[in-house]
């Protein structure tokens, strides 16, 4: 732990070596995924809710959505650009280090201009739960809860970045893989799962499991079904998950060949 | 000719690919979905106060995700900032051939493949999962034509701007994000610019993104006046002098640099 607070710490000196470059991309990659929420937002005030949740409801689905990808973005970019170390043949250099090549990749380098989707999904879920206007043993209920929703997004969203990563030591690039198993799985989770089809929600609830990290939860916690039991799912599906994909990964390093180059 | 060398060469490159990107095209199918389940979902029992009925978003949303592989998903900054950042462009920029010319047809080959291996595998994959609209009149085939190479010139010009401002920033992540942005979101990827609350909606109809999904999605479902083709050739033409005029001015810069 010491270890790799130290090099996060090396990582974080680095980049703030060029200030004005980290100030002007988090606010644009804020500023995107705000045009983003606008537009959801122009839908919802037009036609008042989607399949019975408001903008409100939303709201907090797409901040715990968006705060989750953000967060893994910005600590696990090496994890999330892993094709390079494949193609690049840097992989090789990993595995003669004496700490194992996963944390090597976690303290490498961290993408701090991802912070400020981050912060914009953070203000959509306070407009959010500012809006629901709830019951103070709810609101209560929620804001505790919080933390372990997101928590748990960010070790999906990890493991899933994680098998991603691991397709590179056969397929080399992954970059495509990701738009499958990251972007839209993350896109979809901004919204209830009840809009969608029968076959997507079962991809949602089994192979690529979003749907656990918000709309599980906030289900039961706004009182549109479930019960108490929806809010042990996340992180348990999120402790499987993170399992899984670590042995995934332990695999595809047993059986990774070097190209030589 | 030269740039129709490159065209070809580009093209021939994006071949190496097929499968990686065969999956990628279901990950655009699925983000389809997504949006047209979403519209389902407002749209119940509300279809009386929408200009749209589920069917006509259904068919918006099928063709915006096969025009977004014509004139939204382009390559950041055409690649421009790489030789910014190793020194080749000053090369580039000094020989005999136009640079913009030379950039813009390299991204020419990689589209003509986007059409093929993209945009027609996902408009069979709508046509055969929840439809797709098919132009009923003759007539319509030649504006929508129009319309789609215009909306690919306008892209092409916004992406050029972004790499050759490389120039003078030398990081253009951030400009290729806010541009991207500016493109899906005002120019009617997932939300009809008619949809965006009053002063937007009419902003975003003069600027240019809305020529390069909005308009030529509505003239391929027969729901806009063909007039809307002007428009796109003023942002085309506009766009087009402005990149070139900037060339201009980057050459000047690298000369009185020495390269």
């Amino acid at each position: 732990m010491n270890l790799y607070l130290k090099l996060l710490s090396g990582s974080l000196r680095s980049r703030m070596q060029y200030k004005m470059n980290f100030l002007v991309s988090s606010l644009s990659y804020g500023l995107i995924m705000a045009v983003d929420f606008v537009l959801l937002a122009a839908i919802l005030q037009r036609f008042d809710d989607v399949k019975g949740w408001n903008l409100y409801e939303v709201g907090l689905l797409y901040g715990i959505s968006s705060v989750a990808i953000t967060l893994y973005r910005v600590f696990g970019v090496e994890i999330h650009n892993f094709e390079r170390y494949m193609v690049e043949g840097e992989f090789d250099s990993l595995l003669i280090r004496p700490v194992s090549p996963l944390s090597l990749l976690l303290t490498k380098n961290l993408d701090l201009s991802r912070i400020g989707g981050t912060a914009q999904g953070v203000i959509i879920l306070v407009i959010s739960i500012i809006g629901l206007s709830l019951e103070s043993f709810d609101m209560l209920l929620l804001l505790l809860y919080l933390p372990v929703s997101i928590a748990s997004g960010v070790v999906i969203c990890f493991s899933l970045g994680l098998l991603t990563a691991t397709l590179a030591f056969w397929t080399q690039r992954i970059k495509d893989f990701q738009t499958f198993t990251l972007y839209a799985p993350f896109n979809a989770a901004n919204y209830p799962m009840n809009i969608y089809p029968g076959w997507l929600k079962i991809i949602f609830f089994t192979v690529i499991p979003v749907g656990f990290m918000n709309y599980t939860p906030i289900l039961f916690l706004l009182n549109k079904g479930g019960n108490i039991w929806n809010l042990a799912w996340p992180p348990a599906v999120a402790l499987v998950f993170l399992c899984l994909s670590l042995r995934f990964w332990q695999f595809g390093i047993r059986h990774y060949h070097s190209t030589g180059s | 000719m030269v740039y129709w060398i490159l065209l070809q060469k580009s093209f021939m490159t994006n071949m190496q690919y097929k499968v990686a990107h065969l999956i990628n095209n279901a990950a655009s199918a699925i983000f389809g979905f997504v949006f047209i389940a979403i519209w389902a979902g407002v749209l119940q029992g509300k279809e009386q106060s929408s200009p749209y009925d589920v069917m006509d978003m259904t068919y918006y949303i099928a063709a915006a995700q096969c025009i977004l592989w014509l004139s939204g998903f382009l390559t950041a900054g055409l690649n421009i900032q790489n030789g910014v950042r190793n020194g080749a462009i000053s090369l580039e920029l000094a020989r005999p051939t136009n640079f913009f010319l030379y950039v813009t047809s390299q991204e020419a080959g990689r589209l003509v493949y986007n059409f093929f291996f993209r945009s027609i595998p996902i408009g069979l994959v709508f046509a055969l999962t929840v439809g797709f609209y098919v132009p009923q009149h003759l007539s319509s085939y030649l504006f929508i034509s129009i319309s789609v190479l215009l909306a690919i010139i306008i892209s092409v010009n916004l992406h050029y701007l972004v790499g050759i401002s490389a120039c003078w920033t030398t990081e253009v992540a951030w400009a290729h994000f806010v541009n991207f942005t500016l493109l899906a979101g005002l120019g009617g990827q997932m939300v009809p610019i008619d949809f965006l609350p009053a002063p937007l909606s009419t902003l975003t109809q003069y600027l240019p993104f809305a020529g390069a999904i909005y308009y030529p999605v509505m003239v391929f479902l027969e729901k806009a006046s063909n007039d809307v083709i002007w428009f796109q050739l003023f942002w085309a033409i506009a766009l087009t002098l402005l990149n070139l005029w900037i060339t201009e001015r980057a050459r000047q810069k690298l000369e009185i640099q020495g390269g």
